[in-house]
Order: structure tokens, then sequence, then C-alpha cells
């Protein structure tokens, strides 16, 4: 048994989610990544049962283990009880605790998520909301959406809130203390350490890839390049 | 199809839904995009059931939409989830509200996570300690706040100024519902009817006057990916499931679409838009687009609710079609004005207008 | 000359043969059979693997074979409880008949698995989705046409279900549906020859006499495809076929196809009738719920209890020659025990 199976093993998903695969593929068969990617859960989970580390090492860098959409629906039928998707998500924060992430163009943004969704949860304790979600990053929200931005206050009036109210109410401001101690929970549960660990191998990738880089924010070129790079070459080879 | 046969799988997936003295946690999507509804669920459940849903301010976000985008790791969600436990015992309360599916999917994980790997539930215990110094009980009961609608349900139809029949025709109207991927597919037993054909839409839809139209890709994943969605690169891939699902319903000719999931009446609502805008496809009747409504939306319209006070309006698809199917009596200069009647800007480009 | 006094719990093909067997062994024997008519699940099948030979033919030989002096057989019976003390059994039965026997046949068999229990796959719910039984009740009455009245063109069986499925409750392999399947896709190649037939499986279980050659025959003979997946989902289109989600997997690719008519190949559990007696007599099931032998090797007839042995499937899925074998071997173990005794 190589050092990564090991590392995997300590992840109690990667521990739920697989028993053993007999390749039957229904998986593959309801998977939405499975269609529209070149991506295929049932041949990750048979090469992660061999234990070989050269294989994970290179699914650790790979593009294929990002497709995955997470929706679970690989769950709910497989006959031997594995969950493709807990091993994708043990994969994942693996690939990015050793710094494998950055190596492929799906695995580098993961810092675009980390500068907006991670940062929202700090800044205001949610994931999203009204005021952080960009109108020129989400152009297909469509138009309702930059006219509810500016109208924000009276929209949200007559449906019965108050943006960054104090007390409850959709969009109330957190108290701080709670922010505080959803601070303290992520450092204390090393949430804060892949936050830091996704930056540290983001900046040395912009450097070697000569990109600018800021330590925070979305108007620096990594960051750009990260959120919008697609080199084409994901889609599903037969369609 | 045979109705019979669904019945019998209804009736094996009975799940426990408590009625009275809910914990509400807010979804961070509909609190953004749908505000409307969650006030829309407090106020039903406050003001007309006379239930006691109490909301505690320094509840937060689950993370769970930074954890399916592996930024979170698994310790920390689960102690986020945790403190929530925390704030209920705090506040007397066992039973949880959830308003968002994802939210609900890993309530229901972590604790089967807890119950199958105990060390887990005593590291979290300690995190949360060390965190914040606070202690948590295991809740009683945990429902998603679809599952209270359909739980009362019932006592809506009977309060129903309008059913959802087509006025023109007399026939109830074709509804195809979207239940979110982490209500049920995970833990089938934790969903009303399980995770093939769950009920928790579908009733509400019945007891309301409805029809439910099925469709091959019903169960598919509108494609939210969360990762796939979040950065733009990878927006192909959410569009592309939402497209499937729309090619796929449109021989059936449903008049709307009723989902319990944020994430999915967002997508449903505004890829239809994109799609659209990239080929002038659409997938209504007529040229028209296919209102996307939360529960809540459906149940307000039942109860006979001013449609700008749900915030129909802010839905890129607009609702107009479906409101004249119902015969609903409805205000158009009233559509976006504030609370106090003020004119507000019209905005211009919508769908279905 | 009496040997002993012998009831045999259940009339299909185990204890019809046990019962025969016994009584040309100078027994006296009670055949109970729930049913108002002997032959159990042989009664519903056509043809029989490998040989496609008419199952007639077997529950002729049955019935021949319990037309003895010796056997009583009484039908529309069910147990009530059994008293067992000092190696007699007290049977009574529900109709208030009551037996005394110095040794028992537990021959209660299987049920097929309850298919709308694999939802996915919309048996009871879609039309034209049927199971093995469905299908072969068909071939009986040359009736092979859909719910609309045409006849299907593509056609799928579906195998596994119900068996090597944590999901449906049983983990072990059936053995006889795969064999079952290309029994029934050669029949259906028969009737329909211009149809398609399609075979999704994981694994090709041929592990019978003369198995292999079936399958080998199905593909050269008669055309029909195999496809190696395991069904995911089956949904109905707008114009009532069937859409099947499947993975390719010696292909790598997820498929959907569109067909008419699902065969599903459900597997076998051991029936509710043994449940009720398993407990009127105390008897010891296994992981997979079916009747455990006290050994795997040697003592596959001998349940848990003295005097009482197994005869065919109430304890794992087999096919009717081992049926036959199984139920033959139990009158050698009853036989010797009846000497001791």
């Amino acid at each position: 048994m190589g050092k990564l199976y090991d590392l995997l093993l300590e992840d109690v998903r990667f521990e739920e989610g697989l028993k053993a695969c007999m390749n039957c593929g229904v998986c593959t068969a309801i998977c939405p990544a499975a269609e529209f990617y070149d991506y295929d859960p049932r041949k990750i989970v048979d090469t992660v049962q061999k234990k070989d580390e050269e294989e994970i090492i290179e699914l650790l860098k790979s593009e294929t283990i990002w497709y995955c959409g997470e929706c679970m629906s690989c769950k709910t039928r497989c006959p031997r009880g594995n969950t493709p998707g807990f091993i994708i998500m043990a994969l994942r924060t693996l690939s990015q605790k050793l710094g494998y992430f950055t190596e492929s163009e799906k695995g580098r943004q993961q810092l675009a998520i980390k500068r907006t969704v991670g940062e929202n949860i700090f800044k205001y304790g949610y994931c999203a909301a009204t005021y952080a979600v960009n109108p020129h990053m989400h152009p297909e929200q469509g138009p309702i959406w930059e006219y509810i931005l500016e109208n924000s206050d009276d929209v949200f009036e007559r449906l019965g809130g108050q943006i960054n109210g104090i007390g409850t109410g959709p969009l109330r401001k957190i108290p701080q203390e709670a922010l505080d101690e959803l601070k303290k929970i992520f450092e204390v549960t090393g949430g804060t350490e892949l936050f830091e660990t996704i930056e540290k191998h983001s900046k040395i990738k912009a450097s070697e890839m000569g990109l600018q880089f800021n330590s925070e924010g979305t108007d620096n070129d990594y960051f750009v390049e990260v959120y919008t790079a697609n080199n084409g070459t994901h889609n599903a080879h037969d369609t | 199809m045979n109705i019979e046969g669904k019945k019998r799988i209804w009736s094996d997936y009975q799940k426990e839904i408590a009625d009275d003295h809910f914990f509400y946690v807010r979804s961070c999507i509909r609190q953004s995009f749908f505000p409307g509804s969650e006030q829309f669920f407090l106020n039903l459940m406050r003001n007309i059931l006379k239930k006691d849903v109490y909301e505690n301010p320094a509840h937060t976000t689950c993370t769970g939409i930074a954890y399916h985008s592996d930024i979170v790791p698994s310790a920390t969600i689960m102690t986020v989830i945790a403190r929530h436990f925390a704030l209920m015992k705090e506040s007397g309360y066992k039973n949880i509200a959830i308003s968002c599916v994802t939210s609900f999917g890993l309530y229901t994980e972590i604790l089967e996570t807890w119950k199958h790997f105990p060390k887990e539930l005593e590291k979290t215990r300690e995190y949360l300690f060390k965190a914040t110094g606070r202690e948590f009980d295991i809740p009683e009961n945990i429902a998603h706040t679809s599952d209270i609608i359909y739980k009362f349900r019932d006592e809506i139809a009977n309060k129903a100024k309008n059913t959802l029949v087509n006025k023109e025709t007399g026939e109830p109207l074709r509804i195809v519902e979207h239940i979110g991927c982490h209500y049920a597919k995970m833990f089938p037993k934790s969903g009303v009817g399980g995770a093939e054909f769950p009920n928790v839409l579908s009733g509400m839809v019945e007891a309301w006057g409805g029809k439910v139209i099925d469709y091959p890709e019903r169960r598919h994943c509108c494609g939210f990916g969360f990762r796939q969605y979040l950065v733009q690169a990878n927006r192909g891939y959410s569009v592309s499931n939402t497209e499937k699902k729309f090619s796929s319903m449109k021989p059936f000719m449903p008049d709307m679409v009723l989902t319990n999931c944020p994430g999915c009446t967002m997508f449903m609502d505004k890829w239809q838009y994109t799609i659209k805008e990239m080929g002038g496809v659409t997938y209504g009747a007529d040229g028209e687009s296919v209102p996307v409504l939360t529960y809540e939306e459906l149940a307000g319209l039942v109860l006979g609710d001013n449609p700008w006070d749900l915030g129909l309006q802010y839905h890129m698809v607009q609702s107009e079609p479906l409101l004249k199917k119902l015969g609903l009596e409805f205000d158009s200069t009233d559509k976006y004005k504030t609370k106090n009647g003020k004119q507000m800007p019209i905005p211009k480009n919508l769908i279905n207008v | 000359m009496m040997n002993g006094y012998v009831v045999v719990i259940g009339g299909g093909v185990a204890g019809m043969e046990a019962a025969g067997q016994l009584a040309e062994n100078g027994c006296l024997v009670t055949l109970l059979e729930k049913e108002d008519i002997t032959g159990g699940h042989l009664n519903n099948w056509h043809h029989l693997f490998p040989d496609r030979r008419n199952g007639n033919e077997v529950i002729e030989y049955l019935h021949k074979h319990i037309e003895h002096d010796n056997i009583t057989l009484l039908k529309n019976t069910i147990i009530d409880s059994v008293e067992n003390s000092r190696n007699k059994f007290i049977i009574k039965t529900t109709l208030g008949k009551e037996l005394n026997a110095d040794a028992i046949v537990v021959a209660t068999g299987f049920d097929l698995f309850r298919s709308e229990r694999k939802e996915e796959y919309g048996y009871g719910i879609y039309d034209n989705v049927l199971t093995s039984a469905d299908l072969e009740n068909r071939f009986g009455t040359s009736d092979l046409s859909l719910k609309n009245g045409e006849l299907p063109g593509r056609i799928g069986f579906v195998h596994c279900v119900g068996s090597r499925d944590e999901k449906a409750g049983n983990l072990y392999c059936s053995k006889l549906c795969c064999v079952t399947a290309v029994k029934q896709a050669i029949e259906l190649k028969e009737y329909l020859p211009e149809s398609n037939v399609f075979c999704f499986y994981m694994d090709m279980r041929m592990g019978g006499a003369l198995y292999e050659e079936l399958y080998m025959e199905s593909q050269e003979k008669y055309g029909v495809n195999f496809i190696r997946g395991k069904v995911s989902e089956v949904g109905e289109s707008f114009n009532n076929k069937l859409i099947v989600k499947v993975e390719d997997t010696l292909a790598g690719r997820p498929l959907k196809m569109e067909l008419d008519m699902l065969v599903l190949m459900a597997g076998m559990e051991i029936s509710e009738g043994s449940r009720k007696v398993g407990l009127a007599l105390n008897l010891k099931t296994g992981e997979n719920r079916f009747f455990a032998s006290i050994d795997n090797h040697y003592g596959s007839n001998r349940s848990n209890i003295k005097g009482v042995f197994y005869a065919g499937s109430c304890t794992a899925p087999m096919n009717i020659t081992e049926t036959i074998s199984h139920a033959r071997a139990a009158v050698s173990e009853v036989m010797n025990y009846l000497k001791k005794c």
C-alpha cells in the first residue's frame, strides 16, 4: 500500500465512499459529468482501488478529478455501496493539500472559488449574497440581476426584509461575534490552513506562468486567467 | 404510467416530519435570489398555521457551497453545523427546518457519518468547544422546508383561493417537479417518497389540483455542479445539463416547473434566458419560456397572495402566462413598486413579456 | 414395510421429488402444499434451459412420481405450528389437521425478487416493463405485444435485478438469471426475427452444463447483442418508448438507448412461506436469508434441528437439475436418520 492511498484512507469520506468496485457502470450511466466531460467515475474508482501510487499521483495532477459536479447521483444506485462523489472529494482535498491541483487548468480554478465564495464566508457569513455576485462575472444571470442590485433595498423591503438589517431577516447582518466564531472554527479545524495552502500554491504557479498575482481580490491577472481559461480539450470524445 | 405503482413506493418511504417548534436556518442563495419565498414560509407558518418558527440571528451559512467546491475541509463543515446544533440547544429547540437542499443533504450526511464513525463526532465536539466554548446535542428531527409545506399541504388546500387548474381548458395544470439532488439521492429514506419517485413536490401539486408530468430526464441533475457554475470557464457543463432537462420535458408541454432547491430554481430560470440569448430556443408552448417557481411561491399563488409580494417579478422568466392560465387577477402596474407604492424603474429584456 | 413417517412441506419440484423417492424407499409420506396445485414455479415455466425442452414434461414426471399409495397429498394446506419432542414432530395445519412425523423435509422453495422494489426500473409504473416470469408466460400464450398492441422492435434484458445489489438488499448472485436471459433472448429472436435484442449484463454467469454453448449460439446464430453494463435507470419518453441509461463499460461510454420492451431478470429469494415455516420450526437462516445448512460441503441437506432436512431452493438459488439432485440427497439423509431412530 502506497503512501498516497494511506493519506486517502485518513479521509472519512474516502473510507465511506470506497468499499470495492465491480465495474458495473451504474454511476457513469447517470453521471451528468460523464455525458459532457471526458470523464468516467467508474474508471476513477477502479484506478484508485488498485492502490497504485503512480496512477494516483497522476489523478491528483489531472483535469479529470475536477469534472465532477458533486450531485451524488452516483451514490443512490451503486450495488456495492460505493460513492464515487465522495472519493472525488477526498482526491480533490488531497490534491490541494499536496499542491498538485495547480498542475491542471481546472484545478487552478480553486483559487477563484476561494477568493469569491471562501472570502464571502469570512466577510459576510454567507457563501453568496446579492452584493457579492458581480454581474460582470455572471452575465448568465440576465438583466434582472443588475436590476435587483441597483434596486436591492426596495426589492428586499417589499419582499419582507432589509439587507444588512440587525436581528433576523433575509441577508441580515451577521453579528461580529458569530463571524468571529466562524473564523475560529476554520482555524481550529484546518479550514484556514486549506485556504492558505490554496493561496500558497497558486502564487507559485502564477509566478511560473508569468502572471501578475495579488494576495487578494478578483482583479488580478492570475485570478482572471483561472476564472476564464478553458483550453477546449475537456469534452467527451465521442458525442 | 401506472399511478398505483408510484403510490406503493410513496407508502414505503414515509418520513417523520416534526409539526411545530422549528429552528429555522436560511439558504444563502434563496436569501439573495428568492427572499420572498423564505418570507412566505415564515408568514405561513407563524401567522396562518400558528406555528413556532424561530430564527436565531447568530446562525451563519453552513458553508455547503464552499464544501462542495472542495475549498472547505469536512472537519470544518461538521463543526460549523455543530455550532448550529449548539445554538439550537441554547435556544431550546429540537427540530430544525432547513431552507436549502444542499444544506439539508449535509445535515443528514453529517449525522449519518457521526453514527458510523463516532470518532468524528468526538472530534467535532472537541473542535467546537475549543473554537467557541459551545456544546451541542443531536437534534430530534431534521426537515427541509419543502417537507414542512408538504406536511401542511392539505391545510393549504383547505384555504386555497386558487386551484392549479387551467381556467381556459378546465384541465389540471401540467407541472414538472424537480427535486434537488441532495434531497434524497444520498439517503433515499430521508426524502418523502424516496429517491426515484419522490413525493414531496408531487404531493403538493396533487393536493392543490394540478397534474404532475413525468419525463425521461426528471431525475437528472439541473447542472449546478458547484464549481461547474461558480467558475465562468466551467459554465458550459451547467447550462448543458439544464438544456438536457428542458429538451426532454418540452414534448410533454409543461405549464411550469416546480423545484425545492435554491440552485435548481435559479438555474432552471436563468439558463432558459441564456439558452434563448444564445440560439433563440425556448421550451414552452408558443415560443414562450417555462416559469420556474419555488414551492413557497406556488403555495402563495394557491392561497391568493399577490404574485408581486412573492417576488415572481424578480425571476428572468416572467410568470404571466402561468398567472393567466390560473385565472389569477393581478395588477401589472403593481409589479415594480416599492412596499409603499412608489414606482421603481421597469427592468428591460425579461422573458415572457 | 414402513420405514417411518415423513412430512414434506412444499409441493414444488423439490418436495415432489423428495416425496416420490421417500415413498419408493418405503416411507409413509404426507406432502403439504399451500396452493391448489403442485409443481410450484415450474408451472409457469414454458421451456427450460439448457436444451429448451418443454417444462410440462418435467411436471408430468413429477406428478407420476407422487402417484404412490404411500403418499398423501394435502393441497391448500399451511402449517400453523410444530411441536418437537423426543424426535417426534406434531404438525398442526391452519385447517385444524394434526400430523405426526418422524422426520420433516422442508422444501418451501423460493420467490422471485419483487421487481417493484427496484424502483428505478419502473416495473408496475411504466408500460412494457416485464419480468422474466411475465415474459415466460407470454411465450406460453404466444403474445409478445406491447401495451398498444404492436410488436416490439427493440427489446432489452436487464440482468441482476435484485441480485448482487446492496441497494436491493441481496448481495448474492441468483445464478440462473443469466442463462435464463440467454434462453429468452433466443426465444424472442425466434418469435421476432427482425427485432433487436440487447442483454445488459455485469458478468455472464454460464456455470452449468451447456450454458456457455447456449450463450455462443445466441450470438452466432441469433445475433443477440451483449452490452456490459448494469442498467442504471429507465424512463418513459413522450411516445411511450423506454429510455434506458447504462454505461457500455467495455467501450467506456455512457449510453442512452430507446427500447420498446424491457425484461427484468428478477433474482431468487427465499419464499415468504419459508419464513413462516422457519419460525414454526426454529430454523436458522444465513445472511442471505435462505435457510442455513449446518455444513456447506457435506451437510447441505441438514438443518440445525435434528430430524428436519432441507430440499431445494429454500437453501440457495438452484436450477431444476440441482433441485432434483438436492431432493434425492435429502431423502438419502432422511433414510439414514430414520435407521438410527
